[in-house]
Order: structure tokens, then C-alpha cells, then sequence
């Protein structure tokens, strides 16, 4: 993902919708290098959509005023060097010596420095929305330069009313002029100019919609011509029915109000303000009542916000009206209780704005939602504005100023905490190991101050006082407030011994504020001075050293432990949580759990985002403009989905699911990496039901990262289906432990065979059909490609066949090979037991099965050797099984006519049909097929014939399972213990661990025909087993050719219909044309072929239960071995067969 | 409360903490116990509210410290900062909502696993005054019946939690366990005096702060103050 941080962040720049939770905080690894997009946002606190697109060093002069006092130079106005930044919608100017450091590229930079270091609009300077400005001009008046007049639509609500006599109000209504001096080169400055000119085109649309939201600024109405003076001025908050907070004529109020009309008159008001010292100083004495609203919506920039929506808020409550959600149940309980005190509040007109905003709210970032101080918040923001810029502030509140305060894990105000805990070590180490003795902790009381931004900590009329500032220069006021307050009470907390005095003492300062901060002071001007202005001076003066970008760092610093802490946290109330299935689970397997579930989920929306930046970012690149790209992008942006940071996704999809299983399961890995996905389902509804995941696998990008590609196999498929407890396609937390607890839990075979019958038990009717038997063998041999874990030890005399009632007689002694070979003999018994003894449908069929019945009776009496015999048959290995084999034969002349057919099968290449039933019930049965003929088998094929239907109860399938040791134990041991929930697999590789098998899985290969010798290494485990039985049988060989026919004859009569399709078997990837030269070739070539069909006779048992996925395929194979023999398919279909019996 | 270091002060100091789902009363409770109040429309708590109340046992008073915590969910997080060496916590729910039972079934095993061992934890099932058995001292048998055949509706009982349920998973937990009502005040005094009997003396030697190694000194002085009624005692909120 680092790779891609350049781009990402550059997409992320260009993605960023309206409301960015994470940007101003600002917690990517780009941390170091936040984007430039970013800062230049935070900035001129611009909407997310903003990107730089030109800056250039320029010289901003403002005309002289005839009314501004000071120190102006009277002849040129007042002069500003700084720079000029063109965005989309934007032109500002900034004194604050910006951001953008030469070396930076460009999708990074340094940080800010300046007075609020990034933090907002600091230094002189402007930010114009460009559907603001009226005319641009270019003056030659200084030949070499390159400078521009522009015009604004200051007061441009006035100029509505297009009364005639209007110019000769124009002298009032000056019209706002500034000159900008551009230093680039020519070209910079033509370059920018092209930009600015583009812009401005784009911008006119915008007009109406300016007119409309500066309607509602005071400021408007406050500098209204003459001729307007009855109008009624926009709502300004409640405070305009219930007065605001505090005696005015103790804040100055008039005075106030004077002084800012004159300023907004001289340097724009609201969309056109200028900021000049003036400004900044007029802010730190506190804003008049009326205009505080607009200031507070000007200075954080959710002016802009609003101008980019200004229906937003009207258009929410519309949309949502009438619904509810958790968050307005929440916010209903507060509203009662939100300033109380405030007599508007005690109206239904207060509380009703109230609910609006916060309702409205809780719809557009259900992230967050509501969380209790946002009523305290909002509740004071809506004395001073109307309910759309009550709305838009708080936007910008939650997602910038104070961002993560009030998300769902409040990870912005532990952070803060620590960030503030870590500044008070810093700056008064005293006090702060007092601190520590007294073992007080400091957050009990300081977390309040900053989650309600100091509202209900102070008297109200100081907190507002410290909102101005903070609307202005960002969060680092709340901290420089805070540090302020302990440094001025500072020897009185030293006094202070636990929690409860320290509370106290401050709860006693913050009651006196109010007083004089030198009562006994000879000097008056002293005396006048009082706790409050104190506590400002302290914040400003004595700790102008924190900057935005100090806190920056200590949040960074702080970050991991903060979001540990919350995720360890939130880790212990989920696990707590879980159901009683949990229990069955150990602690450190539920903790693994949950990591692994989140961890998966997180590194999947992480590489979601990327992929999605990436593609953003080409088609960004493929068009000019841009607009499209970020419009209604609802990403939000920044390291979404890490638990501390609050709700993404706590939902796993059934990609995450495998990638979640693959990394805990050998066997869920993928065989074949990077193949296309193919939806093996062939149920109806299955297609739909998986068809809408991971849509984006056509990407450049790997979707599985680093990680093992994930196998994707029906077993995984039902797995994932059976935790889907409410078919949501989803699975929770709550779903995967109840999933694994019923798997690894139980340590109860029974339960396990139990759980598996039943994931194949569709209809839940506790039968299990042939093509579920099928499936069900088809996953055991899928489980189990990779090699069995678990403590498996088949003991060499168990006879455990004897314990069935048609037990074929003692079991011999097992047969040399790996276990996984003997499990491989395992399951095709278990095909054919199953098949044996599952209860036909119809009466007819019972008869057949009563026949076969018969037959095995006899057999037993052979004493023959059925199980083991099956199992090597199947695959098991080379010498030993070879030497068993020529034993067998020279013992026993009817095991070798049994043996016979089978290699025959081996080496007809070019009939995968033929393999169909005969021979797998042969092969199933030795007993049966050596004594007797085709007939016989004939009869015993209607086991598989599908217009004979049957099926297997769970007794009856417990009982084949038990019947073999080996399957007895995989259930026992070896499925549950393969599931390493705890450690997880080893990194390395996973082809390395491969077992012969390995290869055999390969389900999803692509259906392309590979050439032999690739094929031949892939397999190569397998059929150099098979080869060698071949080779060193060389007897065999002759019968084998004989048999071969015989069999093809026989095929050819039992041709079925549902058979196993070959697009199951397409895997296979010896190509047809091959195989002819296979049976005359040199021995290994020849026995290559034979192995082959060796497999392919294991498959027919497969075949001939009808994998049932594509009928007409089918029936081509079942009826005309030679047409599929040829093709590629057909060959693929061996490989199949060898993932079956492997 | 501020200078426990100077003034002789007879009490030793607990740290208590209310935990318990968004509206179950906690705040009430204490409000009930510290002020002997009731307010329909309480101010929402952020981060955590402290109060401090005395209760005076016949050998000792003890000095609650009270860390009355947010419901809101997403403040869960921040329990922590305010559990953390507490000796007592009153896990409270509202008998009317059984989740609020299972909400604090979680606390409860959140205090067990992360707070200080030892902790004295009471399980108070908040709101009696809306079942029928409202006043009555002591949880009453037919209640108890009538809820679990749901019989709220003949009856007007909002009852929805037995009182048998919860008071068999507190003493399966060794839980101190009642039922109040801070509306009417039923227990709630008695709900706290448990508390403070509960609290082994070994655990008081060991309070926070310097003042509290003075705490079994001034066993003598303890007694002298026990006689000074209960309801006296500090009213100190903090909004904080």
C-alpha cells in the first residue's frame, strides 16, 4: 500500500466529498506528508472538493479607505506580500508564509507555518469564492509586471434591487476593488491566469446561489443601503427572540457591532472579507451577538460549505422525514436537557431547531451519528445562527475542527486527551508530577472542556469568547485554554490531592471569571483586567508556542497507543458480548478471532480504497474536468475501517470470508493464484446469491494483497452459507464464532460429522442425495489436498469395516503410502459404502441395492480385501502398493481381473467417459466385481443411475464415517485442528507445503488446455506414483489393454446421464490428441496415460453421481467418450478426478 | 471534600462508580442519594459526573466519591479512565428493559476483568416505581410471578425483569442486589449503606491519596462524627 500512497493521496485529494470525518486529524501514513490538497483546505478551511491548482507569489494591495484609522500609507493603501492559490471555485490569498515548500511534489508538502500554522485563515489575505468576484482585469499600468484588478460582488444583495437611483447610492455602496501584483514568470503568471479565467467562466452559474446564502449572512443586513432599512434581518440565532447571553453593556456589545460595520464596510463583508490585523484583533476581543454567527461560519469555512450546498440541510430533513434511527432516539432524550438555563431552550421553537439540526446531522454522517455534547454544542450554536448554519458549522466542526471527538469510539477526544496530558507534562512538569503522585487523572476533568468546547465548563459568555478564537485558529485554542487554566490555578491544584479537589478547585475558578484577575492591584487598568482576559492573555502569550502543527505531532505520536487502547477496548466488550456459543471457544482463540475478522476487513477496505483511488485517478486523468470524479463521492476517506477509529464495516463478505479462512486453513488456499473466479455454484439462486462479490477482480490491483489467494470451493461456499444465519450474504462477528465454535468447539465427532451431513443437507430434510454424497467426498478430498493434520494414527489392525453389518471381512494390513494416500483410499470407500447403504427413493432401487447387498454378503465371505483394496486402488503409492498389487494378483487371480479393468481405465486416455460406473463400483467393490461380471455391476450401478434416486441419512453417514479410521479421525481431529485460529499458518509460501495432492485441488483452473509438460509438472506427484505401479506392472499391462476395451464396450452400454460434467474435470490438462500415442509410446509415456486413467476411473464414480453442472456437457461425456476425450475440457476433467480421489 | 490532607476528616474516602445503559437512572440514583432529589429532565452526563456523599456506619463513615459516567454507548470507552481504582460500582439497569439487564451483565464482567480486584459491586435494578410492587419494601413474590407470565397488561406493571432473574445471576456473580427507585427514593439509601458495609476495611487502608493512609488513625474520629446525622453530609456536585 505504500507504493501507492503518492497516488492515493492524490486521489484522495480529488475523492474527498463534502464531509472528510478523518481530515483534519489527518491519521494516514501521509501523517508526515498530509497532502497538499489537505493542507491548502485547511487553510482557507475550503470544502473537501477544493484542490490547489496554481499558486504564485503575488502582492496584494487594497485600496485606501477614507473611513479605516491607522498607520495606512494614505497614497497606496495597504500592501501584502504573500501568495496567490487558484482552486476550482476558489481564489485566496494568504500572507501566512504557506504550506507549499518548493520541494514538495506534487501530492505532498511540509507543513504550514504561520499563526495557525494550517489551522485556518490565518495572515491577511482573502478567500473569494470565484462566483463572488465580478469582473477581472488586467492592468498594464507597470509595463514587465503582471497585475490584475479584481472586482467583487460585495454587497452584491443589495444591487438587487435594480432601482435606478441606485448609482447614486454607489458612492455607498463603494465597489470592491484590489490589485494583485503576480511575481511568477510570464508564464507562471499566464498559466494562472488561464486558470483564474476558466474558473471564472465556470463560476458564473454559481452567482444566484451566492446571492441566496450571503442573504442569510447579518452582515448583509447590517451595511444595507438606506433605502433598505425596514427590511427584517435574517435570523441571527435565537438570541434575537431571547436575547443572548450576558448584559451587553458589560461585553461592549454596541461598540462592538460599530466597529465591525466599519471594517465589513471597508474590506468586504462576509464572502469578500479581506482579513487585515484588524480583523484577528476584532476576533480576540470577542464578537458582537449579532454578527458572531456569521463570523463563526466564515472563519471555520462552513460558509463554504454551505455555498456548495446551500439546500443541504432543507433537503435532508425532507429526504429523512418521518424516519427514525437509533441516534434520533438518542437525540430525543437530550433535547430536554441541552442549555437548559437558556430560556430558549425552554420553548418548542428552541427545542424543535434543536432537533432539526442534530437530526439532520445524524442523517448526513450516520458515522457519527449523535453522540451527547454534540446537543450542548449545537445548543449554543443555534443562539447565535439560524438552524441551516447551525447545521453546516457543526459539519464542520465534526469533521475538521475537532474530528473523531464525537465518532462512535470518541478516538478524537481520547487522543486529544493524551495529546493534552502529554502537553501539560511538557510545559508544567510540576504540576504534572503532582499529578501523577496523587495519582489524579487529569482527563476525568479536562475531557469535558474539550468535547463541549468549554460550554458547560465556563459561564457561558466566555465560553463563546474562546469559540471565537477557536472558529478561527483552530483546535490548538482549546488547548491553549487548557493549559492556560492550570497554569493560572496552578498552586492551587499543587494543594489538591485526588480527583474531587482538583474538580473543585477549578469548578471554583470557572465560577469566577468574571471577577477582577487583580482585585487588590493598584492600578486600575489592572483591576479591570478580569479572569477571563487573564486566562486569554495566558493562552496566546504564554503559550503561543503550541501550534497547530505541535499538536499535529503529539496526536501523531499518541495515535497507535490511543487507538490500541480503544480497540483493545472494544475487543473485550465484542468478545464479552458473543453468545454462549463463544464459550466453546477459548479466550485466546476468540481474541485471534477477532483480530483475524477485523484484520481482514480492514485490510480489504484499505485495498478497496486503493483500488477505487486508482481507478478514480485514471478516470480523472481521462477527462479535463474533473467535476465528475469527486461529485457524490461518498468515501470517506482516510484509514477507514480500524475498530478505534469507529464503525466502516464489522460485516464480512464471502471474498473476506475466504481470504479469512485462507488464512488460517492450508486447505482454503488457492492451487491455482490469480485464476478468474468461476462460480461453481450451480444452484439457482447461488449465482446470485455470491454473484455480487468482488466485482472489481478485473482490476490491475491484486485484490488479495500480500495474503495466499483464497481457494474458492463449494465446501467454503456452504460454510460460508450455513454462518450466514440470516441470509444477509454477510457474516457477523457474532457468526464467524458461532461458525468456528461449532466446528472447533464441540471436540465431538459426532457433533462434527453431524455439522458437516447437515452443510450438505440442503433442504434440511436429513437426507443428503447422490449428488450431495458427491459433494460431500468432494470436499473431504478438498480438505484434505493439502495434507491431513491432526493426530491421525490408523492403527494397522483396527478392523473397523468389520463393525458394519456387511462388513467385507478383516481388514489387511494397511498398504504402504502417506497418509494422505491412505486417506485418498479413504474417501473413495466411503463413496462407494455410502452409495452401498444410502436408502433408494424408490422401492425398485432397493431391490438393485438388495442384490448388491447380496453380492457384498458373499464377498465377505471371500474374505476379501475391499477397503484397503479401494484405497490403493485409488492413488496409493508407488513401490509398496505395486508390490501389494503383484501380490494381490499373483495371489489372487480375481483381484487382478479387478485390477485389470482399472488400469485398463488408466490408460484409455481417450475414454474419461467410460471411467463412469463400472468401474467405480468395481473398483468400489472388488469382492463383488471379481467374483461376477458385468452384469452384476450393472445392477450395482444403479446405485448411481440418477433415475433411481437415493439418498443417505446422518445414521447412515455416520456410520460409513466411522466405519473408516481415517475418516473417523479427520472428522475427530483433523478437520477442527485444521483451522489454526491462533497462529494462523506459517508465511511461507503455501506452495511450498504442498503434498503430492497439492496440485490435485485445482477446481478453478482455467479451462485453457495446457501443453503435457506443464501439466505433467503440476501432477507430477500423483501420476508418478500411478506411473510406477504402471511401469513396474508390466504384466498388468496386457490385461490392461484388454480390460481397457471391455470396459469401453461396457461404457458405452451404461452410458448415463449425469454423469459429472466435464466442466468439473476441465482442470485436467493433458490435451486429448496426446493420450493416443500414450498407449504405444515408451512404458512412461504410456503409463502417464494410464495414470490418467487411473484418475479418471476414481472420477467416473464422481462422474457417474452426476456433478450434474452442465447437462449438456454430459451427456457428450457420458455417451461419446472419444468427442471429449479430444478436447481440452475432457483432459482437464482427469485432473479433476484426481482432485476428487486426492 | 477538597483537603482531605489538612482538616481531620473522620471519613475514609470510596470511590464508587455508576455503570449501566444510556437512561437507566443512574444519574437519578444519585442525585436520590446525594441530594434527595428528583428531576424529571437531567442534564445529559459528558464524560462523567462527580459527586461526593457521606454515609455514616455505626463504626466508620465512609466518604463516597461518586463517578457517575455517560450511558451513551460510545462513551463506553471512556469507562475506563473512571473504574480504574474504584472500590465500589453500582451497576444499574432498568427493570422495564430487559437489555438494560444485559448491559449490565457486560459491565459487570468488564469490571470483573479490568477493574480493581476486590471491587464491591452492586447490581440495582432501577424504576420499581413503574411496577406494581412499587413501595413495597422488599421484592415482592407476586411481582415477580406476574412479570414472568407478562402479566403487565391486567395489572399496569412495566415490569420486565424478574426480580428472581436478576437476583439469581447476582448471587451466581456474589453481587450485592436490589431493586429501587430513585423517584420515589425506595432503596436507595440502603443500596449505598450496603456499599459501604461491603467494603472490606483492608481496602480502605489502601484508598488513593496521602489522606487516605490516615484513615484508620482516625478510627476515634470517625465515631465522633457518625452522630452528626447522615443527610448533613457534603453536597458538593460538579458538572465537570
Amino acid at each position: 500500500m505504500f507504493n501507492f500512497s503518492s497516488l492515493v493521496q492524490k486521489a484522495q485529494s480529488a475523492a474527498q466529498q463534502l464531509i472528510d470525518p478523518m481530515q483534519g486529524l489527518n491519521l494516514t501514513n501521509s501523517d508526515k506528508n498530509p497532502a497538499k490538497s489537505t493542507l491548502y483546505q485547511n487553510q482557507f478551511r475550503l470544502p473537501s472538493s477544493q484542490t490547489p491548482l496554481y499558486e504564485i507569489p503575488a502582492e496584494l494591495t487594497i485600496p485606501p479607505s477614507n473611513v479605516t484609522q491607522g498607520d495606512k500609507d494614505r497614497d497606496r493603501g495597504w500592501h501584502y506580500a504573500g501568495k496567490l492559490h487558484l482552486s476550482e471555485a476558489y481564489v485566496c490569498f494568504s500572507t501566512t508564509p504557506t504550506s507549499f515548500v518548493s520541494t514538495a511534489s506534487t501530492s505532498t508538502s511540509s507543513a504550514f507555518t504561520g499563526q495557525t500554522h494550517g489551522g485556518g485563515p490565518g495572515g491577511n489575505g482573502f478567500t473569494f469564492p470565484l462566483c463572488a468576484i465580478r469582473r477581472v482585469e488586467r492592468l498594464n499600468s507597470q509595463s514587465f509586471q503582471f497585475a490584475l484588478a479584481i472586482t467583487t460582488w460585495n454587497g452584491i444583495s443589495q444591487e438587487a434591487s435594480k432601482e435606478k437611483d441606485a448609482q447614486k447610492d454607489k458612492k455607498d455602496l463603494r465597489e470592491q476593488r484590489i490589485t494583485i501584483q503576480l511575481a511568477g514568470s510570464r508564464q507562471a503568471c499566464e498559466r494562472f491566469c488561464d486558470g483564474l479565467k476558466r474558473g471564472l467562466r465556470s463560476a458564473v452559474g454559481h452567482v444566484p446561489k451566492l446571492k441566496r446564502v450571503i442573504g442569510e449572512c447579518y452582515s448583509e443586513y447590517l451595511l444595507r443601503p438606506e433605502d433598505k432599512k425596514n427590511a427584517s434581518p435574517p435570523d441571527a440565532g435565537l438570541g434575537m427572540i431571547f436575547r443572548y447571553p450576558g448584559d451587553p453593556k458589560k461585553l461592549r456589545d454596541r461598540a462592538k457591532m460599530r466597529l465591525w460595520a466599519e471594517y465589513l464596510r471597508d474590506n468586504g463583508r462576509n464572502a469578500t472579507l479581506i482579513r487585515q490585523p484588524t480583523f484577528h484583533k476584532l476576533i480576540r476581543v470577542g464578537l458582537p451577538n449579532r454578527l458572531r454567527g456569521e463570523m463563526w461560519e466564515l472563519t471555520s469555512g462552513s460558509l463554504y460549505l454551505r455555498l456548495e450546498n446551500p439546500t443541504l440541510y432543507t433537503d435532508t430533513l425532507a429526504k429523512f422525514s418521518g424516519q427514525e434511527s437509533l441516534a434520533i432516539d438518542e437525540i430525543e432524550k437530550d433535547l430536554n436537557r441541552s442549555l437548559p438555563e437558556y430560556p430558549g431552550f425552554q420553548t418548542e421553537d428552541g427545542i424543535g431547531r434543536l432537533r432539526r439540526v442534530l437530526t439532520a446531522y445524524s442523517w448526513i454522517n450516520p458515522d457519527v451519528g449523535y453522540c451527547q455534547a454534540m446537543n450542548i454544542v449545537v445548543a449554543a450554536l443555534l443562539i447565535y445562527m439560524s438552524e441551516t448554519q447551525a447545521f453546516f458549522l457543526l459539519s464542520a466542526l465534526c469533521d475538521r475542527l475537532v474530528p473523531g471527538y464525537y465518532s462512535t469510539t470518541m478516538y478524537g477526544t481520547l487522543l486529544d486527551q493524551k495529546v493534552f496530558e502529554s502537553l501539560v507534562e511538557k510545559t508544567m512538569p510540576i504540576l504534572w508530577e503532582h499529578l501523577v503522585k496523587s495519582d489524579v487523572q487529569l482527563s476525568v476533568v479536562s475531557l469535558p472542556w474539550f468535547l463541549s468546547l468549554y460550554i458547560n465548563s465556563m459561564p457561558l459568555v466566555f465560553a463563546f469568547r474562546v469559540l471565537d478564537v477557536f472558529f478561527v485558529e483552530g483546535p490548538k485554542v482549546l488547548f491553549q485554554v487548557g493549559l492556560a487554566i492550570l497554569r493560572i490555578n496552578g498552586e492551587d491544584l499543587l494543594d489538591a490531592t485526588d480527583d474531587g479537589a482538583f474538580i473543585q478547585v477549578l469548578k471554583g475558578y470557572f465560577s469566577r471569571l468574571d471577577e477582577s484577575a487583580h482585585p487588590k492591584s493598584e492600578n486600575p487598568k489592572l483591576r479591570a483586567i478580569n479572569r477571563f482576559q487573564e486566562l486569554m492573555v495566558v493562552a496566546f502569550k504564554e503559550f503561543s508556542g503550541i501550534t497547530h502543527s505541535s499538536i499535529q505531532d503529539l496526536r501523531l505520536k499518541n495515535k497507535d497507543a490511543v487507538l490500541n487502547n480503544i480497540e483493545n477496548f472494544a475487543k473485550r466488550t465484542a468478545i464479552r458480548n458473543l453468545g454462549p456459543d463463544s464459550k466453546l471457544l477459548n479466550p485466546d482463540e476468540l481474541g485471534a478471532l477477532y483480530d483475524r475478522f477485523y484484520g481482514i476487513l480492514y485490510e480489504r477496505q484499505q485495498q478497496d480504497r486503493i483500488m477505487q483511488e486508482d481507478q478514480l485517478r485514471r478516470a480523472k486523468a481521462s477527462k479535463t474536468t474533473a467535476a465528475a470524479a469527486f461529485s457524490d463521492h461518498q468515501d470517506h476517506g482516510v484509514e477507514k475501517g480500524r475498530v478505534g477509529l469507529g464503525p466502516s464495516t464489522s460485516l464480512m463478505d464471502y471474498d473476506a470470508f475466504r481470504e479469512f479462512l485462507a488464512a488460517m486453513s492450508k486447505w482454503a488456499i488457492s492451487d491455482s493464484p490469480s485464476s478468474p473466479r468461476r462460480d461453481q455454484f450451480p444452484d439457482k439462486d447461488q449465482g446470485q446469491y455470491f454473484g455480487s462479490f468482488r466485482k472489481s477482480s478485473n482490476n490491475l490491483l491484486s485484490p488479495w494483497r500480500a495474503g495466499p489467494e483464497p481457494a474458492d470451493h463449494e465446501f467454503m461456499q456452504r460454510m460460508f452459507r450455513r454462518w450466514d444465519v440470516d441470509s444477509s450474504s454477510t457474516l457477523t462477528l457474532q457468526d464467524v464464532v458461532t461458525g468456528l465454535a461449532q466446528i472447533k468447539g464441540k471436540r465431538d465427532i459426532m457433533g462434527t460429522i453431524t455439522y458437516f451431513f447437515e452443510l450438505y443437507d440442503d433442504d434440511g430434510d436429513g437426507k443428503v442425495d447422490r449428488e450431495g454424497i458427491l459433494r460431500i467426498s468432494e470436499a473431504l478430498l478438498f480438505l484434505s489436498r493439502r495434507g491431513l493434520e491432526g493426530s491421525l494414527s490408523v492403527s494397522n489392525s483396527n478392523p473397523s469395516l468389520s463393525t458394519l453389518a456387511d462388513a467385507n471381512g478383516p481388514v489387511s494390513p494397511p498398504i504402504g503410502g502417506s497418509m494422505n494416500e491412505r486417506f485418498l483410499g479413504s474417501v473413495s470407500a466411503f463413496i462407494r459404502r455410502c452409495f452401498e447403504y444410502a436408502d433408494p427413493d424408490h422401492p425398485i432401487n432397493q431391490a438393485g441395492s438388495n442384490q448388491r447387498y447380496e453380492g457384498n454378503a458373499k464377498e465377505n465371505s471371500d474374505g476379501s480385501q475391499t477397503a484397503d483394496n479401494s484405497a490403493f486402488v485409488i492413488g496409493d503409492d508407488d513401490e509398496e502398493e505395486e508390490e501389494e498389487e503383484e501380490e494381490e494378483e499373483e495371489e489372487e487371480e480375481d483381484l487382478l481381473e479387478f485390477e485389470g479393468p482399472k488400469e485398463s481405465l488408466k490408460s484409455t486416455k481417450k475414454k474419461p467417459g467410460l471411467p463412469s460406473i463400472s468401474p467405480a463400483i468395481g473398483k468400489s467393490d472388488t469382492g463383488e466385481l471379481r467374483r461376477v461380471s458385468k452384469a452384476q455391476s450393472e445392477k450395482a450401478n444403479v446405485a448411481l443411475d440418477p433415475s433411481n434416486p437415493l439418498h443417505m441419512t446422518l445414521p447412515t453417514f455416520r456410520m460409513v464415517v466411522l466405519a473408516d479410521e481415517l475418516l473417523e479421525q479427520f472428522f475427530e481431529s483433523s478437520f477442527p485442528t485444521s483451522i489454526h485460529i491462533i497462529d494462523g499458518l506459517p508465511t511461507t509460501a503455501p506452495p511450498s507445503s504442498l503434498t503430492t495432492f497439492s496440485s490435485f485441488g485445482r477446481s478453478t483452473i482455467t479451462p485453457v488446455p495446457i501443453p503435457p509438460p506443464g501439466a505433467a509438472g503440476a501432477t507430477r506427484g500423483l501420476r508418478g506414483v500411478l506411473d510406477n505401479i504402471v511401469t513396474d506392472a508390466s504384466r498388468v499391462a496386457a490385461e490392461v489393454r484388454r480390460r481397457m476395451e471391455e470396459a469401453q464396450r461396457e461404457l458405452e452400454k451404461n452410458a448415463l446421464p449425469g454423469q459429472r460434467d466435464e466442466d468439473d474435470e476441465e482442470e485436467e490438462d493433458i490435451p486429448g490428441p496426446k493420450t493416443a500415442d500414450g498407449y504405444s509410446g515408451d512404458p512412461e509415456r504410456r503409463s502417464v496415460r494410464s495414470s490418467d486413467r487411473d484418475l479418471l476411473d476414481g472420477a467416473d464414480a464422481e462422474a457417474g453421481a452426476g456433478k450434474g453442472q452442465d447437462g449438456a456437457r454430459q451427456s457428450i461425456l457420458g455417451s461419446d467418450e472419444t468427442t471429449t476425450g479430444g478436447s481440452g475440457t475432457a483432459a482437464s476433467a482427469t485432473q479433476r478426478i484426481v482432485e476428487f480421489e486426492g | 471534600m477538597p483537603d482531605s490532607a489538612n482538616a481531620p476528616k473522620p471519613s475514609s474516602s470510596v470511590k464508587l462508580v455508576l455503570l449501566g445503559e444510556a437512561a437507566v437512572g443512574k444519574s437519578s440514583l444519585v442525585l436520590r442519594f446525594v441530594n434527595n432529589d428528583f428531576q424529571e429532565n437531567k442534564e445529559p452526563t459528558i464524560g462523567a459526573a462527580f459527586l461526593t456523599q457521606k454515609c455514616n456506619l455505626p463504626t466508620r463513615t465512609i466518604k463516597f466519591e461518586i463517578w457517575d459516567t455517560a450511558g451513551q454507548e460510545r462513551f463506553a470507552s471512556l469507562a475506563p479512565m473512571y473504574y480504574r481504582n474504584a472500590q465500589a460500582a453500582l451497576v444499574v439497569y432498568d427493570l422495564t428493559k430487559p437489555t438494560s439487564l444485559v448491559k449490565a451483565k457486560h459491565w459487570v464482567a468488564e469490571l470483573q476483568r479490568q477493574a480493581s480486584p476486590g471491587i464491591v459491586i452492586a447490581l440495582v435494578g432501577n424504576k420499581l416505581d413503574l411496577t406494581n410492587d412499587s413501595g413495597s419494601s422488599g421484592p415482592s413474590e407476586s411481582a415477580a410471578a406476574a412479570a414472568a407470565e407478562g402479566g403487565e397488561e391486567e395489572s399496569g406493571d412495566a415490569r420486565k425483569v424478574s426480580t428472581d432473574e436478576a437476583k439469581t445471576y447476582a448471587e451466581e456473580e456474589s453481587l450485592l442486589f436490589f431493586e429501587t427507585s430513585a423517584k420515589t427514593g425506595h432503596n436507595v439509601t440502603e443500596v449505598f449503606t450496603a456499599i459501604a458495609n461491603a467494603i472490606p476495611e483492608t481496602s480502605l487502608k489502601s484508598t488513593r491519596g496521602p489522606g487516605a493512609a490516615n484513615a484508620v488513625s482516625r478510627v476515634g474520629d470517625e465515631q465522633r462524627v457518625n452522630l452528626t446525622g447522615p443527610r448533613e453530609a457534603v453536597k458538593e456536585g460538579c458538572a465537570c
